[in-house]
Protein backbone atom coordinates (compact mmCIF):
# COMPACT_ATOMS: atom_id res chain seq x y z
CA UNK A 1 0.00 0.00 0.00
CA UNK A 2 1.44 3.56 -0.71
CA UNK A 3 2.48 5.15 2.43
CA UNK A 4 -0.14 8.54 1.58
CA UNK A 5 -2.91 6.09 1.37
CA UNK A 6 -2.00 4.06 4.29
CA UNK A 7 -1.82 6.57 6.42
CA UNK A 8 -5.52 8.69 5.21
CA UNK A 9 -7.12 4.99 5.76
CA UNK A 10 -5.56 4.68 8.91
CA UNK A 11 -6.54 8.05 9.76
CA UNK A 12 -10.19 7.01 8.73
CA UNK A 13 -11.02 3.66 10.04
CA UNK A 14 -8.45 3.56 13.50
CA UNK A 15 -7.96 7.40 14.54
CA UNK A 16 -11.52 8.19 15.03
CA UNK A 17 -11.56 5.50 18.01
CA UNK A 18 -8.61 7.42 20.16
CA UNK A 19 -10.92 8.00 22.92
CA UNK A 20 -11.91 4.52 23.21
CA UNK A 21 -8.14 3.87 23.26
CA UNK A 22 -7.37 6.56 25.81
CA UNK A 23 -10.01 5.11 28.10
CA UNK A 24 -8.85 2.06 28.33
CA UNK A 25 -5.28 2.71 28.62
CA UNK A 26 -6.57 5.43 31.24
CA UNK A 27 -8.25 2.47 33.16
CA UNK A 28 -5.61 0.17 33.17
CA UNK A 29 -2.43 2.51 33.69
CA UNK A 30 -5.02 4.55 36.41
CA UNK A 31 -2.64 7.80 35.18
CA UNK A 32 -3.10 9.71 32.55
CA UNK A 33 0.19 11.02 31.44
CA UNK A 34 1.39 7.31 31.36
CA UNK A 35 -1.65 6.47 29.64
CA UNK A 36 -1.19 9.40 27.01
CA UNK A 37 2.40 8.00 25.79
CA UNK A 38 1.27 4.78 25.84
CA UNK A 39 -1.83 5.35 23.04
CA UNK A 40 0.71 7.03 21.15
CA UNK A 41 3.04 4.46 21.24
CA UNK A 42 -0.14 2.08 20.52
CA UNK A 43 -1.34 3.77 17.41
CA UNK A 44 2.53 4.09 15.97
CA UNK A 45 2.16 -0.09 16.36
CA UNK A 46 -0.67 -0.43 15.26
CA UNK A 47 -0.07 1.85 11.83
CA UNK A 48 3.08 -0.41 11.68
CA UNK A 49 0.84 -3.47 11.63
CA UNK A 50 -2.40 -1.89 9.85
CA UNK A 51 -1.88 -4.57 6.99
CA UNK A 52 -2.39 -7.37 9.27
CA UNK A 53 -6.09 -5.39 9.92
CA UNK A 54 -8.79 -7.57 8.02
CA UNK A 55 -11.63 -6.05 9.57
CA UNK A 56 -14.16 -4.01 7.57
CA UNK A 57 -16.34 -1.85 9.68
CA UNK A 58 -15.99 0.37 12.66
CA UNK A 59 -16.67 -2.09 15.60
CA UNK A 60 -13.67 -4.42 14.01
CA UNK A 61 -11.44 -1.12 14.00
CA UNK A 62 -11.98 -0.54 17.29
CA UNK A 63 -11.49 -4.02 18.94
CA UNK A 64 -8.52 -4.12 17.06
CA UNK A 65 -7.07 -0.82 18.05
CA UNK A 66 -7.99 -1.75 21.47
CA UNK A 67 -6.11 -4.83 21.57
CA UNK A 68 -3.19 -3.06 20.50
CA UNK A 69 -3.62 -0.72 23.57
CA UNK A 70 -3.96 -3.51 25.94
CA UNK A 71 -1.09 -4.92 24.43
CA UNK A 72 0.78 -1.76 24.58
CA UNK A 73 -0.46 -1.29 28.38
CA UNK A 74 -0.07 -5.02 29.39
CA UNK A 75 3.61 -5.14 28.32
CA UNK A 76 4.58 -2.00 29.84
CA UNK A 77 2.70 -2.75 33.83
CA UNK A 78 4.67 -6.09 33.45
CA UNK A 79 7.86 -3.79 33.06
CA UNK A 80 7.28 -2.16 35.48
CA UNK A 81 5.15 -3.88 37.88
CA UNK A 82 3.18 -2.92 41.23
CA UNK A 83 -0.50 -3.57 40.05
CA UNK A 84 -2.18 -6.74 41.35
CA UNK A 85 -2.37 -9.40 38.85
CA UNK A 86 -4.72 -11.93 38.64
CA UNK A 87 -2.58 -14.54 39.39
CA UNK A 88 -1.76 -13.86 43.16
CA UNK A 89 -6.06 -12.56 43.35
CA UNK A 90 -6.95 -15.75 42.36
CA UNK A 91 -4.80 -17.80 44.51
CA UNK A 92 -5.53 -15.54 47.80
CA UNK A 93 -9.09 -14.44 47.03
CA UNK A 94 -10.15 -17.53 44.96
CA UNK A 95 -12.95 -18.30 47.85
CA UNK A 96 -16.28 -17.63 49.54
CA UNK A 97 -18.70 -15.28 47.82
CA UNK A 98 -20.68 -12.96 50.60
CA UNK A 99 -22.83 -10.19 48.47
CA UNK A 100 -22.93 -6.87 50.58
CA UNK A 101 -26.19 -6.35 52.19
CA UNK A 102 -28.13 -4.18 49.38
CA UNK A 103 -30.60 -2.49 51.75
CA UNK A 104 -27.98 -0.69 53.49
CA UNK A 105 -26.66 1.59 50.70
CA UNK A 106 -27.65 4.65 49.31
CA UNK A 107 -26.00 5.72 46.40
CA UNK A 108 -24.67 9.33 46.64
CA UNK A 109 -21.51 11.35 45.71
CA UNK A 110 -19.07 9.00 48.07
CA UNK A 111 -20.86 6.22 46.77
CA UNK A 112 -19.69 7.24 43.16
CA UNK A 113 -16.36 8.09 44.48
CA UNK A 114 -16.11 4.97 45.71
CA UNK A 115 -17.09 3.60 42.71
CA UNK A 116 -13.60 4.97 40.79
CA UNK A 117 -11.50 3.55 43.85
CA UNK A 118 -13.12 0.16 43.87
CA UNK A 119 -12.35 0.08 39.87
CA UNK A 120 -9.32 0.65 40.70
CA UNK A 121 -8.51 -1.33 42.78
CA UNK A 122 -9.55 -4.47 41.00
CA UNK A 123 -7.03 -6.21 39.53
CA UNK A 124 -5.64 -5.79 36.04
CA UNK A 125 -7.39 -8.41 34.54
CA UNK A 126 -10.99 -7.80 36.25
CA UNK A 127 -10.71 -4.17 35.56
CA UNK A 128 -9.98 -4.56 31.68
CA UNK A 129 -12.85 -6.76 31.41
CA UNK A 130 -15.47 -4.74 33.21
CA UNK A 131 -14.19 -1.63 31.28
CA UNK A 132 -14.22 -3.56 27.53
CA UNK A 133 -18.09 -5.06 28.70
CA UNK A 134 -19.37 -2.04 30.38
CA UNK A 135 -17.64 0.80 29.30
CA UNK A 136 -17.16 -0.02 25.90
CA UNK A 137 -19.71 -2.84 25.14
CA UNK A 138 -18.10 -5.12 23.53
CA UNK A 139 -19.08 -8.70 23.34
CA UNK A 140 -17.78 -11.38 25.31
CA UNK A 141 -16.04 -12.92 22.09
CA UNK A 142 -14.34 -9.35 21.00
CA UNK A 143 -13.28 -9.00 24.80
CA UNK A 144 -11.57 -12.68 24.92
CA UNK A 145 -9.66 -11.97 21.45
CA UNK A 146 -8.34 -8.82 23.17
CA UNK A 147 -7.52 -10.52 26.58
CA UNK A 148 -6.68 -13.60 24.88
CA UNK A 149 -8.05 -15.81 26.97
CA UNK A 150 -11.51 -18.60 26.38
CA UNK A 151 -14.69 -16.29 26.39
CA UNK A 152 -15.74 -18.52 29.23
CA UNK A 153 -12.94 -17.20 31.36
CA UNK A 154 -14.09 -13.39 30.43
CA UNK A 155 -17.45 -14.12 31.80
CA UNK A 156 -15.84 -15.55 34.76
CA UNK A 157 -14.26 -12.57 35.09
CA UNK A 158 -16.57 -10.13 34.80
CA UNK A 159 -18.72 -11.93 37.49
CA UNK A 160 -15.92 -12.02 40.44
CA UNK A 161 -15.10 -8.22 39.32
CA UNK A 162 -18.30 -7.35 39.84
CA UNK A 163 -18.50 -8.88 42.52
CA UNK A 164 -15.54 -7.92 44.11
CA UNK A 165 -16.83 -4.31 43.13
CA UNK A 166 -20.06 -4.82 45.38
CA UNK A 167 -18.07 -5.86 48.40
CA UNK A 168 -15.75 -2.97 47.58
CA UNK A 169 -18.69 -0.91 47.39
CA UNK A 170 -20.13 -1.96 50.17
CA UNK A 171 -17.62 -1.87 52.41
CA UNK A 172 -16.79 2.01 51.64
CA UNK A 173 -20.00 2.68 52.39
CA UNK A 174 -20.55 0.85 55.17
CA UNK B 1 -35.07 -4.32 36.35
CA UNK B 2 -32.97 -3.51 33.67
CA UNK B 3 -30.63 -0.51 33.33
CA UNK B 4 -32.90 1.89 31.80
CA UNK B 5 -34.91 1.55 34.66
CA UNK B 6 -31.75 2.37 36.62
CA UNK B 7 -30.96 5.46 34.76
CA UNK B 8 -34.67 6.81 35.49
CA UNK B 9 -34.22 5.94 38.93
CA UNK B 10 -30.84 7.81 39.28
CA UNK B 11 -32.50 10.82 37.55
CA UNK B 12 -35.34 11.01 39.71
CA UNK B 13 -32.68 10.32 42.82
CA UNK B 14 -34.67 7.81 43.85
CA UNK B 15 -33.01 5.49 46.84
CA UNK B 16 -34.23 2.50 44.79
CA UNK B 17 -31.49 2.91 42.63
CA UNK B 18 -29.13 1.90 44.62
CA UNK B 19 -30.92 -1.22 45.10
CA UNK B 20 -30.51 -1.72 41.71
CA UNK B 21 -26.88 -0.59 41.15
CA UNK B 22 -25.71 -3.62 43.27
CA UNK B 23 -27.57 -5.96 41.57
CA UNK B 24 -26.26 -4.67 38.80
CA UNK B 25 -22.75 -3.60 39.15
CA UNK B 26 -22.74 -2.91 35.18
CA UNK B 27 -25.28 -0.60 34.97
CA UNK B 28 -23.28 1.20 37.95
CA UNK B 29 -20.52 1.67 35.92
CA UNK B 30 -21.60 2.25 32.48
CA UNK B 31 -23.43 5.01 33.59
CA UNK B 32 -21.62 6.33 36.80
CA UNK B 33 -17.60 5.79 35.96
CA UNK B 34 -15.94 7.59 34.38
CA UNK B 35 -14.94 7.36 30.81
CA UNK B 36 -11.74 9.25 30.09
CA UNK B 37 -11.85 11.23 26.54
CA UNK B 38 -8.07 11.52 25.39
CA UNK B 39 -6.80 14.96 26.52
CA UNK B 40 -6.56 17.76 23.54
CA UNK B 41 -3.79 17.66 21.27
CA UNK B 42 -3.09 14.22 21.84
CA UNK B 43 -4.76 13.51 18.04
CA UNK B 44 -2.91 16.06 16.59
CA UNK B 45 0.62 14.34 18.21
CA UNK B 46 -0.21 10.92 17.10
CA UNK B 47 -1.25 12.15 13.44
CA UNK B 48 2.29 13.96 13.80
CA UNK B 49 3.45 10.93 14.26
CA UNK B 50 2.19 8.82 11.91
CA UNK B 51 2.96 11.49 9.30
CA UNK B 52 6.98 10.98 10.58
CA UNK B 53 6.26 6.63 10.52
CA UNK B 54 4.67 7.26 6.79
CA UNK B 55 7.54 9.35 5.52
CA UNK B 56 9.99 7.41 6.89
CA UNK B 57 8.66 4.49 5.66
CA UNK B 58 8.47 5.94 1.69
CA UNK B 59 9.41 4.25 -1.18
CA UNK B 60 12.56 6.85 -1.26
CA UNK B 61 14.16 5.54 2.07
CA UNK B 62 13.46 2.03 0.87
CA UNK B 63 15.50 3.23 -2.50
CA UNK B 64 17.96 5.34 -0.36
CA UNK B 65 18.66 1.45 1.44
CA UNK B 66 18.27 -0.21 -2.02
CA UNK B 67 20.93 2.18 -3.63
CA UNK B 68 23.15 1.73 -0.45
CA UNK B 69 22.82 -1.68 -0.38
CA UNK B 70 23.68 -1.94 -4.29
CA UNK B 71 26.56 0.24 -3.70
CA UNK B 72 27.85 -2.19 -0.62
CA UNK B 73 27.80 -4.87 -3.10
CA UNK B 74 29.38 -3.38 -6.30
CA UNK B 75 32.38 -2.52 -3.44
CA UNK B 76 32.54 -6.23 -2.46
CA UNK B 77 31.91 -7.46 -5.98
CA UNK B 78 35.25 -4.96 -7.32
CA UNK B 79 37.14 -6.28 -4.44
CA UNK B 80 36.42 -10.02 -5.42
CA UNK B 81 36.58 -9.30 -9.04
CA UNK B 82 40.32 -7.40 -8.10
CA UNK B 83 41.18 -10.73 -5.89
CA UNK B 84 40.08 -13.34 -8.19
CA UNK B 85 41.38 -10.75 -11.25
CA UNK B 86 43.53 -13.26 -14.58
CA UNK B 87 46.87 -13.06 -14.48
CA UNK B 88 47.52 -9.82 -17.20
CA UNK B 89 49.74 -12.28 -18.71
CA UNK B 90 46.54 -14.15 -19.47
CA UNK B 91 45.23 -11.28 -21.24
CA UNK B 92 48.82 -11.22 -22.96
CA UNK B 93 48.73 -14.71 -24.41
CA UNK B 94 45.27 -14.15 -25.98
CA UNK B 95 46.20 -10.40 -27.35
CA UNK B 96 49.20 -12.37 -28.74
CA UNK B 97 47.11 -15.18 -30.14
CA UNK B 98 44.94 -13.41 -31.71
CA UNK B 99 47.54 -11.06 -33.01
CA UNK B 100 49.02 -14.31 -34.50
CA UNK B 101 46.25 -16.03 -35.81
CA UNK B 102 45.17 -12.94 -37.52
CA UNK B 103 48.44 -11.98 -39.44
CA UNK B 104 47.86 -15.92 -40.98
CA UNK B 105 44.63 -15.21 -41.53
CA UNK B 106 44.77 -12.28 -43.65
CA UNK B 107 47.39 -11.40 -46.41
CA UNK B 108 48.55 -8.86 -43.61
CA UNK B 109 51.58 -11.23 -42.42
CA UNK B 110 54.59 -8.53 -43.03
CA UNK B 111 54.99 -5.23 -43.25
CA UNK B 112 58.42 -5.52 -44.20
CA UNK B 113 59.09 -8.37 -46.03
CA UNK B 114 62.82 -8.86 -46.17
CA UNK B 115 64.92 -11.76 -45.07
CA UNK B 116 67.58 -9.21 -43.66
CA UNK B 117 67.93 -7.94 -40.62
CA UNK B 118 69.42 -4.79 -41.20
CA UNK B 119 66.48 -4.27 -43.96
CA UNK B 120 64.01 -4.92 -40.53
CA UNK B 121 65.40 -3.22 -37.86
CA UNK B 122 65.82 0.26 -39.63
CA UNK B 123 62.25 -0.27 -40.69
CA UNK B 124 60.74 0.07 -37.38
CA UNK B 125 62.99 3.52 -36.59
CA UNK B 126 60.08 5.70 -36.20
CA UNK B 127 57.55 3.94 -36.16
CA UNK B 128 58.48 2.52 -32.85
CA UNK B 129 59.80 4.70 -29.40
CA UNK B 130 61.91 1.41 -29.02
CA UNK B 131 64.35 -0.75 -30.94
CA UNK B 132 63.51 -3.96 -31.22
CA UNK B 133 66.90 -6.89 -31.25
CA UNK B 134 66.05 -8.29 -34.77
CA UNK B 135 68.33 -11.52 -35.65
CA UNK B 136 68.24 -13.33 -38.31
CA UNK B 137 68.58 -17.02 -37.48
CA UNK B 138 69.87 -20.40 -38.76
CA UNK B 139 67.37 -22.83 -39.57
CA UNK B 140 64.77 -20.06 -38.22
CA UNK B 141 64.79 -17.79 -41.68
CA UNK B 142 63.83 -14.11 -41.33
CA UNK B 143 60.87 -13.47 -43.20
CA UNK B 144 60.37 -9.82 -42.36
CA UNK B 145 58.74 -7.26 -39.84
CA UNK B 146 55.16 -5.73 -38.75
CA UNK B 147 53.94 -3.12 -36.97
CA UNK B 148 51.14 -4.85 -33.68
CA UNK B 149 49.40 -3.67 -31.44
CA UNK B 150 49.82 -5.90 -28.42
CA UNK B 151 48.41 -5.03 -24.38
CA UNK B 152 47.26 -1.59 -25.30
CA UNK B 153 50.85 -0.14 -26.89
CA UNK B 154 52.44 -0.93 -30.23
CA UNK B 155 54.94 -3.87 -30.22
CA UNK B 156 56.94 -5.50 -33.00
CA UNK B 157 56.12 -8.33 -34.51
CA UNK B 158 59.28 -10.51 -36.55
CA UNK B 159 58.41 -12.82 -38.37
CA UNK B 160 60.30 -16.23 -38.77
CA UNK B 161 60.18 -19.63 -40.86
CA UNK B 162 60.65 -23.15 -39.83
CA UNK B 163 59.24 -25.35 -43.03
CA UNK B 164 55.62 -24.68 -43.31
CA UNK B 165 55.30 -22.91 -39.90
CA UNK B 166 55.47 -19.24 -39.23
CA UNK B 167 56.85 -18.17 -35.85
CA UNK B 168 55.91 -14.35 -34.86
CA UNK B 169 58.04 -13.08 -32.26
CA UNK B 170 56.06 -9.86 -30.44
CA UNK B 171 58.41 -7.69 -28.65
CA UNK B 172 57.72 -4.16 -26.81
CA UNK B 173 59.05 -2.63 -23.94
CA UNK B 174 58.20 -3.96 -20.33
CA UNK B 175 59.34 -3.88 -16.94
CA UNK B 176 57.78 -6.73 -15.59
CA UNK B 177 60.74 -9.15 -15.51
CA UNK B 178 59.71 -12.48 -16.57
CA UNK B 179 61.31 -15.79 -16.85
CA UNK B 180 61.26 -18.02 -20.21
CA UNK B 181 57.34 -19.56 -19.59
CA UNK B 182 55.82 -21.86 -21.75
CA UNK B 183 52.00 -22.47 -22.23
CA UNK B 184 49.62 -23.96 -25.05
CA UNK B 185 46.83 -21.90 -25.90
CA UNK B 186 44.06 -23.13 -28.34
CA UNK B 187 47.06 -25.53 -29.84
CA UNK B 188 49.38 -22.96 -30.44
CA UNK B 189 52.90 -22.69 -28.17
CA UNK B 190 53.83 -19.60 -26.63
CA UNK B 191 57.21 -18.78 -25.14
CA UNK B 192 57.30 -15.74 -23.43
CA UNK B 193 60.54 -13.79 -21.62
CA UNK B 194 62.18 -10.97 -20.70
CA UNK B 195 64.98 -8.76 -21.19
CA UNK B 196 66.83 -5.66 -21.37
CA UNK B 197 63.98 -3.54 -20.68
CA UNK B 198 61.46 -5.25 -23.29
CA UNK B 199 58.86 -8.52 -23.32
CA UNK B 200 59.53 -11.07 -25.87
CA UNK B 201 56.19 -13.47 -27.08
CA UNK B 202 56.73 -15.98 -29.53
CA UNK B 203 53.84 -17.89 -30.92
CA UNK B 204 53.26 -20.37 -33.36
CA UNK B 205 51.87 -23.56 -34.53
CA UNK B 206 55.06 -25.23 -34.41
CA UNK B 207 56.06 -27.99 -31.73
CA UNK B 208 57.22 -26.81 -28.28
CA UNK B 209 60.74 -28.49 -28.85
CA UNK B 210 61.56 -26.27 -31.93
CA UNK B 211 59.58 -23.62 -30.72
CA UNK B 212 62.35 -23.52 -27.45
CA UNK B 213 65.02 -24.38 -29.96
CA UNK B 214 64.21 -20.97 -31.97
CA UNK B 215 63.85 -19.14 -28.90
CA UNK B 216 67.17 -20.03 -27.46
CA UNK B 217 68.86 -19.69 -30.47
CA UNK B 218 67.38 -15.95 -30.37
CA UNK B 219 68.45 -15.18 -27.13
CA UNK B 220 71.61 -16.15 -28.22
CA UNK B 221 71.80 -14.05 -30.95
CA UNK B 222 70.52 -11.49 -28.85
CA UNK B 223 73.06 -11.70 -26.35
CA UNK B 224 76.05 -11.20 -28.42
Amino acid sequence: MNPARKQALFERTVLPHLNAAFNLARWLTRDSHDAEDLVQEAFLRAFRSFETFQGNNADDSRAWLLAVVRNTCFTWLRKKGGQPTLEFDEQVHGGADESPNAESILLNQAALGSLQDCLEALPLEFREAIILRDLEELSYKEIADIARVPAGTVMSRLARGRKRLKECLAGGLR
Amino acid sequence: MNCETGRLLTETNDPAFAEHALSCPSCLIGMHARYYEAPAGLERKIRQSLRQESSAASPWRWMAIAASLLLAASGVWNIALLRSRVDPRQLIAANVLSAHVRSLAGTHLLDVPSSDQHTVKPWFNGKLDFAPPVKDLEGFPLLGGRLEYIDGRPAAALIYGRAKHTINLFIWPSQTPSSETARILNGYNQLNWSSDGMAFWAVSDLNETELRQFVSLYRRNQAQ
